[in-house]
């Protein structure tokens, strides 16, 4: 029953994450006066993409690897992930740190690649990558840890139900910080600056095609799926234990309102410069640090 | 010195050059045609330049017929005074070498370049010798512009000769920006020496886009095909070359064309200004990834392009200028339509104004931006927005009236900014200052006819002709020098990137490398108007030439009357 769930909750994962690329992609066309993809155009590309050959163009094993490792390590942590806020199959074997650790590999997998393309612009990219990674990932940290603080415990499941548990200063400071940071977790305009189309040719990714790049899509949208999750599951963990099917249909339903915040604000900005972005992200890993600060406080 | 007049001009060159100065050739009040030596010319061009002129271009061609050997034509423009004024040095055949003038004119490189590349002349104390139009394949000692070389010449490929880029100065790598890349919507090659995200310096290599256009003119086509020709050297401007060609003819034959004529072509001249500003506009928003700005303008922009094509046929490439006038009237139905159409693009290009102007994500992406200061970009002889946004009033439309503008009421923008924010500003403004010149030209247009001078006779050889129009970019100057035949001996195209892209490298310096596409798409650069002059393709699997029989018979097809 327990490896039903996780199966389950992964399917969910996998089915519904190119989807609301697909949303995205509509709700900024239509902003922009155009008439956009239709909605299931990210499987469409997905499936394009994975009957081509698969091109090694750099030649050397790494960077064949580093797709198959940044798309196995968010599978794995998705696989963490409590279901309707009962405890994973894992949850004896993990908790939060393993969580996060799992996130940040898939993030450096794509920088392990870039660099082993040997391209110029991809080496760019993978410098602004990385400091993206430096100063975005303490944000995450620290809302799960806020939640531990507030739960008293490392378990995935009661760090989660703990964010949102009482709602005092912490969990507000917490809550706007993530929300302004959100835009930056999902890479989408004005952050989506290691890609960054026009000046670096989408960075990292310039060199991969075919299987391997798709399995970075891939990996690009359930990560994004999981940051929105984050906020559903998490901070806004009002739906207490509803049952399985409804309290997926609700944080189905606060992701697609993600999605659609996310697409006003991406066709609303123009990118920002990294030197810029890092100003910002620094200010918010402050104001995290100031609400975990509450949160031991017990505020 | 304050030098006001044409005659004031002529005194000084003659007293300060002595026997240096050889003679004038007699033309009207707003052109100086002076002779001078060849050792004398880089005296010449210093005081020209002391006297507050603006360097424009270098005109160089083939003169050996007349038994002259090779001639070298410098512009200047004095723009208060809408003089413009140009001295030819003359060097044999045997020894064809100049003196260069970089050392005083640093934009005269290119011109000097180009020369050396396609005449075979030698520039003594020219700062950088490098290929600039000549691909690097081409062989040696084979100069293309030369009376003896047919335009259709394709000698076997030069072997080992590679273009050498400079090397990266130390601590800097080298991230290649072309010869095709995102940013860039034509080919070109930035190689930029980054530190980090700082860009530290950079190499500019060009001209890859080469068509041979004035040659294949200069020997096989005739004054009235030229036009449609000129107006194919770019995709955005094309009426302003065809009217610049042109004028610059009707100069040098002193033809007066009616005033109707002169009307549509202001018409046609300003729907390209909306048309091209509002796609920059487009294109720099999404240089700095703000795609909404791109969608919004170029929808506005779409509808310039039905009007154009409701009035021409063609949404670009209009093919109304002819020598001696225009082909088509714009009729009161016609001029309704434009109106309406204006009303539309003017209320809705306030909105999208207003949507930009506030948003202070633009202002960090571009304020303080590929700044040039004033003085620089005097030195660099900026023209067009570029220069407008560093505070240099200059607008041939001003300074040098032609066509219908000494009649039009209307302003030019110029702000101090010295940024990226301040052409776009310039450019947003101007789009305004366009709609009101077209709708003044619709109630001013007077009614006299013809709409297209018949050509009596042919034209006299060895006339000179030199015309400037204000393009959405700058300032464009052709020079024609008329031939013995149906065709001209010298015909010369300066397009505003021409001047504005060398000056690009100035701009990159020690700003981040997310904004080398926004400072190198403030000058809103256009390749193939830079790039025209080459005889042939060489690149090897890219020989194809515009036959001369294609290019006939789609010039006959629009000539008048046939």
């Amino acid at each position: 029953m327990k490896a039903a769930v996780v199966t389950l909750n992964l399917l969910y994962f996998l089915a519904l994450a190119p989807l609301f690329e697909g949303v995205m992609r509509k709700l900024t066309a239509r902003i922009q006066s155009r008439q956009g993809p239709p909605v299931y155009q990210p499987y469409l590309d997905l499936a394009k993409l994975i009957g081509k050959d698969n091109f090694n163009s750099a030649g050397n094993w790494v960077f064949r690897l580093a797709p198959l490792l940044a798309f196995s390590s968010v599978l794995a942590a998705l696989s963490l992930l409590p279901v309707a806020g009962r405890a994973s199959w894992f949850s004896g074997a993990s908790d939060l740190m393993t969580l996060i650790y799992l996130l940040t590999l898939s993030g450096f997998s794509l920088l392990l690649g870039a660099l082993a393309s040997g391209n110029a612009f991809s080496a760019v990219g993978a410098s602004r990558e990385m400091m993206t990674i430096v100063m975005l990932e303490p944000v995450l940290a620290m809302s799960l840890i806020l939640g531990a603080v507030k739960s008293g415990s490392f378990s995935l499941a009661a760090a989660l139900s703990g964010i949102g548990g009482t709602k005092g200063v912490s969990y507000f400071l917490m809550l706007s910080v993530y929300l302004l940071a959100l835009q930056a977790f999902v890479s989408r305009q004005p952050f989506d600056i290691p890609e960054a189309e026009v000046e670096i040719l989408e960075g990292p990714y310039l060199e991969y095609s075919g299987p391997n790049y798709a399995l970075f899509r891939y990996t690009l949208n359930l990560k994004r799926m999981f940051y929105s999750w984050l906020l559903a599951a998490g901070f806004l963990n009002f739906f207490g234990s509803p049952g399985l099917i409804l309290s997926l249909v609700l944080q189905t339903a606060v992701i697609l309102v993600v999605c659609v915040v996310v697409s006003v604000i991406g066709a609303t900005h123009p990118r920002f410069r990294i030197d810029q972005a890092l100003k910002y992200y620094a200010v918010l890993v402050l104001l995290a640090l100031v609400a975990v600060g509450f949160g031991v406080k017990g505020f | 010195m304050d030098l006001k007049q044409k005659q004031e001009l002529l005194k000084l060159l003659r007293a300060e050059l002595k026997d240096g100065f050889l003679g004038e050739e007699p033309s009207g009040e707003n052109r100086l045609w002076a002779e001078v030596k060849r050792e004398a010319l880089v005296r010449a061009a210093e005081l020209l330049l002391q006297a507050g002129g603006r360097y424009q271009v270098g005109i160089g061609y083939d003169a050996r017929k007349s038994g002259k050997g090779f001639a070298l034509i410098h512009s200047f423009a004095f723009d208060r005074d809408g003089l413009i004024a140009a001295i030819r040095a003359f060097a044999p055949a045997e020894d064809p070498e100049f003196d260069s003038l970089t050392p005083i004119i640093p934009g005269a490189g290119w011109s000097e370049r180009e020369y050396q590349d396609l005449l075979g002349l030698r520039f003594k104390n020219l700062s950088n010798g490098k290929r600039l139009v000549l691909s690097d394949d081409w062989p040696e000692g084979i100069y293309p512009l030369r009376a003896d070389i047919p335009y259709d010449l394709m000698p076997p490929s030069a072997e080992e000769v590679a273009f050498r880029l400079e090397q990266a100065p130390p601590g800097t790598t080298v991230i290649p920006f072309g010869p095709f890349h995102a940013s860039l919507h034509e080919p070109a090659h930035f190689s930029v020496f980054v530190d980090g995200e700082n860009i530290k310096g950079c190499e500019y290599r060009g001209f890859m886009v080469h068509r041979g256009i004035e040659k294949l003119a200069q020997t096989e086509l005739t004054y009235n095909d030229i036009p449609f020709l000129a107006e194919r050297i770019c995709g955005i401007c094309g009426s302003v070359h065809s009217v610049n060609y042109a004028q610059a003819v009707e100069a040098a034959s002193g033809l007066k064309i009616s005033r109707r004529a002169e009307f549509i072509r202001v018409v046609l001249l300003e729907l390209e200004r909306l048309h091209s500003h509002l796609l920059w506009l487009g294109v720099a928003g999404h240089l700095i990834g703000y795609d909404t700005v791109f969608m919004q303008a170029w929808r506005i922009r779409e509808k310039i392009m039905w009007l154009a094509e409701s009035l021409t046929g063609n949404r670009k490439t209009y093919g109304m200028v002819i020598i001696g006038g225009v082909r088509r009237d714009i009729t009161s139905d016609q001029a309704e339509n434009i109106k309406r159409v204006l009303g539309e693009v003017e209320k809705e290009m306030l909105q999208l104004e207003k949507a930009i102007i506030k948003d202070k994500t633009i202002q960090r992406r571009m304020r303080g931006v590929g700044y040039l200061s004033r003085e620089e970009a005097i030195r660099w002889n900026l023209v067009g927005p570029v220069a407008r946004a560093r505070g240099l009033a200059l607008d041939s439309r001003k300074d040098h009236p032609y066509a219908a503008y000494d009649e039009l009421v209307f302003d030019v923008p110029v702000v101090e900014d010295g940024d990226v924010w301040g052409t776009m500003v310039v450019r947003i403004k101007e789009v305004y200052e366009a709609i009101r010149i077209i709708r003044q030209c619709l109630d001013k247009m007077p009614a006299d006819r013809p709409l297209a001078l018949e050509l009596e006779g042919p034209i006299p050889p060895g006339k000179q002709g030199l015309s400037v129009v204000e393009a959405p970019r700058g300032e464009a100057v052709h020079y024609v020098l008329t031939g013995d035949g149906q065709q001209p001996e010298r015909w010369r195209v300066r397009a505003p990137t021409y001047p504005n892209l060398q000056a690009v490298p100035a701009m990159l310096l020690d700003n981040k490398l997310a904004d080398f596409p926004i400072i190198v798409g403030s000058i809103d650069p256009c390749i193939s108007c830079t790039d025209r002059v080459l005889v042939v393709e060489l690149r090897s699997n890219s020989k194809r030439l515009l036959k001369k029989e294609e290019l006939e018979s789609i010039s006959r097809k629009m000539r008048p009357g046939k």
